[in-house]
């Protein structure tokens, strides 16, 4: 039944699920709103074809199959382009093209941001970007301003397209855990054979990234120029640091009776803080749930959760602890405890993606599994279950997606989750056909918290047979330890697997 | 209209007319039963709920009693029972009720009902391929009416009027449609089943369902103390043993017998009996083939039908290997309650607790498929409440369902579906407990919920000014139901 499904599935990479892709219109109909490209803007920009190729989560020694995307590059300071981390994301081999005679370069990925969506690309060939010019950046960017959206044509002729600012607020970028600052346009857009990363300037500067287009509302969500400032900073050193967070969640303290309960003054303002994430910096610096954060350094928490910025206005607190700041940096945070204020101070640090349990996204590092006589095992990843399709929040096994929802709240320690995705019938799985998905608790007695745990305990069968214990029925089941050896070979060659395991 | 029968199947054209000695016998022992029927509303608890009207069928056996599907008369507020070549209409009252093998023994007030009447004779379970009448009043017309078919098939089958249950179910040809519900299945004079389910038209051609004696008689001899226990479950999961390797690891020859014990509830019969990693090895002398099937009366059927025919405190022997060592385990049998929180309910109204304009409901199939609730933890606590013994924290799952928007809950809209853990500190182990809990006097009403979610806060000066407000603007006649019958 589940390899069954397991054949319907096509695995939805984390790229094409957060881009809309438009209908084509024909290029000859151009709004009112295009112009061509001024000069400087032509000479600042490339186009950047990239060959994609996802790994396959259900069968995790494979590939998918490969698929292009092209998009426009900003070319910045340092000999570098600047791109969505989307359109290069799981590259395998990344094209750059100038508009003006269609000179090629190949480049590879220089740093790789997938939070916050950027990427900085390098030529192969420096002399490349000789005569082209770089794009400085600008965050001085007001709602009601008019920026550029810069595109080409299939001929190479830059195009750019007047964008109105419509709001400026932190918002969900490519992984559904981060969320940044995010200019929203509104602006008409023809889709010119590329996909949409796109450069977007204000008077000749960079203010700006598109990263998705609704053509039916025609809105464009673009990467901020604060938060490209804060990558193109923290890329410029090794190893990157990328973006800190604080490591706690809040909800708004508008409720009058909330606030009298806790003894909130009006003139107060300040979020309930819901949640602190294990081994995160507020937990760390001692903050807890129940308390109410009512500043960040000098800069006073509304009841929603908003911070005045001298140029965005309100904005939320996020900014503050993701962007503003860097990693190793200490905020203070002002918090009333049981009615009594109090200043902790926090460092802030980033969450690399090993302290999740279960990791919200995974691009460009091959699946880990371990196969032992048929069955295969994984450790759980958020890409895993989106292989289930757009409804994989149904469709997918649901204490996995649970595991995975709630992990901050279910795990205590660091760990990851084995489990049995599926099975290679071979004469050691007879019986065990309709099993799948399963959570494994212990191997040969040893309790598993990671893939490379599960390999060492495999080495250890118990009086020649490996016990598989389960969190759901069948709770245990076992393999002959010397047939699975022996089998080891056979199995690999039937089904042309080329590793049984990769930790 | 028969609730679980489907009803989008087309009428198979019927070999209807009553000419053959068998229709003109029947005719004495059929009743065609019209039920009106108020089903509740989960979403609006405190109204009475929808009004509908449905017809099956019955028949008359022995101590003037009528037999029928309990789908037919489940909600029912009143029956009208309906004899052949008889005008008159008797209005008859449930006297038992079987939900979990849709089953219901119905009594007519006026005995006068039972002269000249029948009483039906059961037989045993038909063989495969011989022919069989079923007689009811299915769609296409108001008289009786009579289809033929052959056996098809013996298996267990989930029954749809509870959702979860699965006993002996026999498969027939014979055309099935809504309205033949509790009508007699006849072999040779004698009631071999009782017409039950099947699948629309445009799913499977042909395939009905009946309940077969077995069941019939289980449930017949159940009400026979004067009360309905119900079926008994050794509330346990078992796994096959078909691998070799898992055999020999366990200590057993090749002799393809016993099954693996993976989960024993905690509140079923085998608690404290029974292990996870045992084996069973026989059941009743039985011996218990690996793939979970015993022979009984000659036939090979799934281990579970030895305790179906079980009731409420009866014992049962099993021959088990625990850690390689045989042992016998005898044990009572009884219920599984916790089971029941993803079965279909009927005749009671929903239970509920209103406060400041935030319902409170607990968790149970009839609450997930009105509120079609897509929030994970709820999902969750809903589908493993069984399997990771939920049930331990949280008897019932009392969820936040609905709010009827007021000033005094104007800042709670986000917290709906989430599940209750603490209000003023106490622990939330069942509505009572909700109940009890606004019932003391407090300034504020501090509500925690499951997991990293913030509180929702009452005050009480707010929730009695609003009271009145919300009753009438909402049309609510009760604050709250907590009397009615609790699944456990």
């Amino acid at each position: 039944m589940k390899l069954l499904l397991i054949g319907f599935c096509v695995a939805l990479g984390f790229v094409r699920l957060t881009l809309a892709e438009p209908e084509p219109t024909p290029k000859d109909e151009r709004t009112p709103k295009e112009e061509p490209a001024s000069q400087e803007q032509k000479s600042s920009v490339v186009r950047v074809n990239s060959t994609n190729q996802a790994f396959d989560f259900f069968r995790p020694w494979s590939k998918l199959a490969p698929f292009s995307r092209r998009g426009l590059g900003a070319v910045i300071d340092g000999g570098k382009i600047l791109v969505t981390a989307e359109l290069v994301a799981n590259s395998n081999y990344i094209e750059l093209e100038k508009s003006d005679g269609g000179e090629k370069s190949i480049a590879t990925v220089d740093v790789i941001d997938y939070e916050a969506n950027l990427a900085t690309l390098r030529p192969t060939h420096p002399e490349f970007l000789e005569n082209l010019q770089a794009l400085q950046t600008t965050t001085d960017v007001k709602t009601g301003d008019t920026l550029s959206v810069l595109q080409m044509e299939s001929n190479g002729t830059p195009v750019s397209t007047k964008a109105l600012v419509t709001t400026v607020e932190v918002g969900r970028y490519a992984i559904e855990d981060s969320g940044y600052l995010m200019f929203r346009l509104s602006c008409p857009l023809q889709f010119r054979e590329n996909s949409f990363t796109l450069p977007i300037v204000k008077d000749n500067k960079l203010a700006a990234f598109l990263m998705r287009y609704d053509s039916r509302s025609q809105t464009v969500d673009a990467i901020a120029s604060p938060v490209i400032e804060h990558f193109l900073s923290a890329a410029a050193q090794v190893p990157y640091k990328g973006f800190p967070r604080a490591g706690i969640g809040f909800s708004p303290t508008r409720d009058p009776q909330l606030r009298r309960y806790l003894k909130l003054q009006d003139s107060d303002g300040g979020v309930y803080v819901n949640q602190v994430e294990r081994n995160g910096p507020a937990a760390k610096a001692g903050i807890k749930e129940g308390d109410v954060l009512l500043a960040i350094d000098d800069k006073q928490v509304d009841p929603d959760g908003d911070y005045l910025h001298p140029i965005y206005g309100k904005l939320s607190i996020t900014h503050l602890t993701t962007t503003e700041a860097y990693p190793g940096q200490k905020v203070v945070m002002t918090i009333l405890r049981n009615g009594v204020r109090e200043k902790i101070s926090v460092e802030l640090f980033r969450r690399s993606l090993s302290d999740y349990v279960v990791e919200p996204y995974s691009v460009g590092v091959p699946p880990r599994y371990y196969i032992l006589g048929g069955l295969i095992f994984q450790e759980l990843t958020r890409q895993y279950l989106r292989e289930w399709g757009n409804n994989w929040l149904k469709d997918a096994p649901q204490r996995l997606v649970y595991y995975d929802r709630f992990q901050s709240e279910l795990f205590p320690e660091k760990r990851k989750i084995v489990f049995l995705s599926q099975i290679l019938p071979t004469r050691d799985t007879v019986g065990y056909e309709q099993i799948s998905n399963l959570v494994v608790k212990k191997l040969n007695g040893q309790r598993i918290l990671n893939l490379d745990q599960f390999a060492q305990a495999a080495a250890h069968p118990e009086e020649g047979y490996h016990k598989i214990e389960f969190e759901d029925d069948p709770h245990e089941i076992y393999l002959d330890a010397n047939q699975v050896e022996q089998d080891a070979a056979q199995l690999q060659k039937i089904y042309s697997l080329p590793a049984l395991q990769r930790l | 209209m028969i609730r679980s029968l489907a009803l989008a199947a087309l009428l198979l054209a019927s070999h209807a007319v009553a000419q053959t000695p068998r229709v003109v016998d029947i005719r004495k022992s059929l009743v065609r039963i019209t039920t009106t029927s108020q089903e509740p509303d989960y979403k609006v608890p405190w109204n009475p709920g929808s009004i509908s009207g449905g017809v099956g069928a019955g028949f008359v056996i022995d101590g003037g009693r009528i037999l029928t599907n309990a789908h037919v008369v489940s909600n029912a507020r009143f029956i009208v029972v309906e004899k052949e070549d008889d005008p008159q209409r008797y209005p008859a009252l449930v006297q038992f009720v079987g939900h979990d093998c849709d089953l219901a023994v119905l009594h007519v007030l006026d005995k006068g009902f039972f002269q000249n009447t029948r009483p039906l004779v059961f037989g045993g379970i038909p063989a495969i391929e011989s022919p069989v009448s079923v007689y009811g009043y299915p769609i296409g017309g108001e008289r009786l009416s009579v289809t033929r078919g052959i056996i098809s098939r013996i298996d267990f089958q989930t029954y749809t009027h509870s959702g979860i249950d699965s006993h002996l179910t026999v498969q027939l040809d014979a055309a099935i449609n809504p309205g033949n519900s509790g009508g007699p299945v006849m072999q040779d004079g004698r009631v071999v089943g009782v017409a039950f389910q099947g699948y629309s038209g445009d799913v499977a051609q042909n395939v009905g369902y009946m309940i077969p004696t077995p069941v019939i008689r289980r449930f017949l001899k159940d009400i026979a103390g004067g009360h309905y226990d119900g079926y008994v479950d050794l509330s346990i999961t078992y796994f096959k043993l078909l691998n070799p390797a898992e055999r020999h690891a366990l200590g057993l020859p090749d002799d393809e017998q016993g099954v693996l014990v993976s989960s024993v509830s905690s509140e079923g019969s085998s608690a404290g009996k029974l292990r996870q990693g045992d084996v069973l090895l026989s059941i009743d002398d039985h011996p218990i083939a690996s793939d979970g099937f015993v022979q009984l009366d000659g036939e090979r059927v799934d281990m579970s039908e030895i305790v179906e025919r079980k009731f409420k405190g009866d014992p049962v022997k099993l021959e088990v290997l625990r850690d390689k060592m045989k042992l016998t385990v005898e044990l009572q049998l009884k219920g599984n309650w916790p089971y029941l929180i993803q079965a279909n309910h009927y005749d009671s109204p929903p239970r509920f607790v209103l406060f400041g304009g935030l319902v409170f409901q607990p968790l149970s199939k009839n609450f997930m498929d009105a509120y079609q609730v897509e929030d994970l933890r709820l999902r969750y606590f809903y589908n493993f409440f069984i399997t990771d013994e939920i049930y331990r924290e949280h008897p019932e799952v009392i969820v936040l369902s609905n709010i009827l928007p007021d000033p005094v809950n104007a800042y709670l809209t986000d917290l709906r579906f989430q599940i209750v853990d603490e209000i003023n500190s106490k622990k939330i182990r069942g509505l009572d407990d909700v109940a009890r809990a606004f019932a003391e006097k407090s300034d504020y009403y501090v509500i925690r919920f499951v997991g990293s979610v913030r509180p929702a806060v009452l005050e009480r000066s707010a929730v009695e000014q609003a009271r009145n407000r919300i009753m009438g603007n909402y049309n609510v006649q009760n604050e709250q139901y907590v009397d009615g019958s609790v699944i456990r």
